[in-house]
């Protein structure tokens, strides 16, 4: 065996601004992933300009959330003074939609945050003790037997109105689906090398979970999280159309659509809107989901950042060393 | 074959087990006490201690789940507490409208998706692959009740190619060509959500089989595109294919809810919805029962319809 076989980093040649290979964080992938692609750059500026919208929710709307002013009531969108229409309560729908953001994306990251705290260390639990594990992933089954609406709708009608329910209830639809993934990854790290060498330095069983494994199998739970995060707004939405969940007459996007329904035939702005504010909301998630899923699998992060530089790229060399 | 439908139909009785024990224990969610919450203003002792006989409320917990095993065995649901009649007849009575939607609505995804995900794959990194990926993305984010509302306020109010509620003309009953017309456009929005799933799912799965090398082989020796896609990659995504749109059939049978109610439709979902609105529990919890057990057995059937698909396995 000669020592020049072995395969050294890949340099591309000639370009004498190209720097020696050198490994990447994954925060570092996860940027890339968001400013190069144009799409999930697109998500970003989505999300953004949402979650600015909520905070900022009282000194953009123009009215309250509440504000009536019933004598233009189902007026349509180019009234003056407001440029979505009104509801059939006088309502204005701009100001209810800017509020309406606040709910949508508490409904959507607060049961995928909660989910993700509470299957992470499951997930790994379940991967280590083995019998343990099978009892988990039974009982999970049984929760997996429900279509995830389903589940939700009924949970969500079990424990009563208001929006801790409703979180709740999103919390368990979500736990055993982010389980799932997290003890997938944790079986196959578990037979690994490092957890082995762990192992013969004498760790406790804790300190190889949460100390060793933990890392690696971290990154699976937030990509999944991200990539529901999208599914469980349009959930949350349609449980309080259904009139579960938050419920009248807060400015929530899914009770203006079931609202609005109502008088669908003489003021279709009161019940679309709403659906497209939903429907851009999750577009912007799903985006930046796909590219963080994208980012984080190997097989693709290779082929993206080949495909950027042409063929004699490594994936762990700098895309844009000029820069 | 038979073997192994045996065995996963055994699998899947412990799971019918666990659902009907969580559809049970569900009312337990209900904080304080429930016939006081279920009757809220309208409660008064006597009201409250019949209600309480009814739902069987008076006996200790697992007694109460035996007996509501037992009557379930028995084909009886309990009463409903709005409707004044067994639940489990009118569950009997609305399934068959609800499984005709679902129905149609695979038969609108299995095509289409077909068709989207062969050829995007086909076309791997190719600007319709692009365009097929983002309209995919598009309809998985969209949400299915304003889809609903928006096909209905277009193609229902405004240009009225289609009619706005219902299984039938009330006025003047058509037989099967009335039931198509009022199917289409619940059965298009139903699809929405699983036509992007399965796309996704198929095109991932004929990239990776258009890869091997046997395909290289088979274009090695002159066969067309088409051919090779068609005879010999296609060919072994049909597992994975076959599996995605039977997962659907549960899918689309518990997501038809929101379409249920939009376009009226009297089936499980509108029941469901009613049921919730009214707080009518043993309705709901019919309802719930009977949606998990369909989506159980049409998974079970799935898998099974892929096991004999699978010619490598056998």
């Amino acid at each position: 065996m000669k020592p020049a076989a072995i395969p050294g980093p890949i340099v591309a040649p000639a370009s004498p601004a190209v720097k020696p290979a050198r490994a990447r964080s994954t925060f570092y992938f996860v940027w890339r992933a968001l400013i190069s692609d144009r799409f999930a750059l697109l998500g970003t500026v989505i999300v953004s300009i949402f979650v600015l919208t909520a905070i900022f929710a009282p000194w953009i709307a123009p009215y309250g959330p509440d504000d009536a002013d019933p004598a233009l009531r189902l007026q349509g969108i180019g009234t003056e003074g407001h440029i979505f229409g009104l509801d059939n309560h006088g309502r204005d729908v701009l100001s209810r939609l800017i509020y309406g953001t606040r709910l949508s994306l508490i409904a959507g990251l607060a049961p995928v945050l909660l989910g993700g705290i509470i299957a992470v260390p499951l997930g790994l639990i379940a991967a280590y003790y083995e019998r343990f594990g099978h009892l988990i992933m039974r009982v999970m089954d049984v929760l997996f037997a429900f279509p995830m609406v389903l589940l939700a709708i009924m949970l969500a009608f079990f424990l009563g109105p208001g929006l801790e329910n409703l979180v709740i209830a999103l919390v368990v639809v979500l736990v055993p689906y982010n389980t799932r993934v997290v003890y997938v990854q944790a079986l196959a790290e578990r037979e690994l090398g490092y957890v082995e060498a762990a192992r013969a330095a004498a760790s406790s069983d804790l300190r190889i979970m949460f100390g060793e494994m933990l890392p690696h199998v971290v990154a699976a739970s937030v990509v999944y999280s991200m990539t529901i995060v999208g599914t469980i707004i349009v959930t949350a939405a349609g449980l309080s159309f259904l009139g579960l969940g938050v419920q009248p007459p807060t400015a929530e996007w899914g009770i203006m659509t079931s609202e609005g329904r109502t008088v669908l035939h003489i003021a279709p702005h009161a019940s679309t809107l709403p659906g497209i504010a939903i429907f851009l909301l999750v577009i912007g998630f799903n985006l930046v989901g796909d590219a963080l899923r994208d980012a984080l699998d190997p097989r693709t992060r290779l082929v993206r950042v080949k495909l950027a530089r042409g063929k004699q790229a490594d994936p762990d060399e700098d895309p844009e060393p000029a820069s | 074959m038979w073997r192994f439908a045996g065995i996963r139909t055994l699998h899947a009785i412990p799971v019918l087990i666990g659902v009907t024990f969580v559809v049970f224990g569900s009312l337990q969610l209900v904080p304080g006490d429930i016939a006081n919450t279920l009757l809220s203003m309208f409660y008064t002792e006597e009201r409250g201690e019949a209600l309480r006989a009814q739902l069987g409320l008076d006996k200790p917990m697992l007694v109460q789940y035996a007996i509501w095993v037992w009557n379930l065995l028995h084909g009886d649901l309990g009463q409903s507490l709005m409707l004044r009649q067994p639940v489990a007849e009118v569950l009997l009575d609305k399934i068959g409208n609800s499984l005709i939607l679902t129905g149609a609505s695979l038969l609108i995804v299995i095509p289409v998706s077909f068709i989207l995900g062969t050829t995007a794959a086909r076309r791997f990194r190719t600007a319709t692959d692009r365009s097929i990926v983002f309209f995919a993305m598009l309809l998985a984010s969209l949400p299915v009740f304003w889809l609903g509302i928006v096909l209905l306020y277009l193609l229902g109010v405004n240009i009225k190619w289609f009619p706005m509620s219902g299984m039938y003309n009330m006025a003047n009953p058509g037989g099967f060509p009335d039931l198509i017309h009022h199917l289409v456009l619940p059965a298009v929005t139903t699809a929405a959500t699983s036509v992007a799933i399965v796309t996704r799912v198929t095109r991932g799965a004929l990239i990776d089989t258009l890869g091997q090398p046997y395909i290289l082989s088979a274009r090695a020796r002159g066969l067309s595109d088409f051919r090779v896609t068609y005879r010999h990659g296609v060919r072994n995504v049909m597992p994975t294919f076959a599996n995605m749109c039977g997962l659907q059939i549960g899918y689309l049978f518990g997501g038809a809810i929101f379409t249920e109610i939009i376009f009226n439709w009297p089936g499980i979902g509108l029941l469901l919805y009613n049921a919730i609105l009214q707080r009518d529990v043993p309705m709901v919890q019919g309802c719930i029962l009977a949606i998990a057990v369909v989506f159980v057995l049409a998974n079970l059937l799935a898998d099974i319809i892929v096991y004999g698909l699978d010619v490598r396995r056998r």
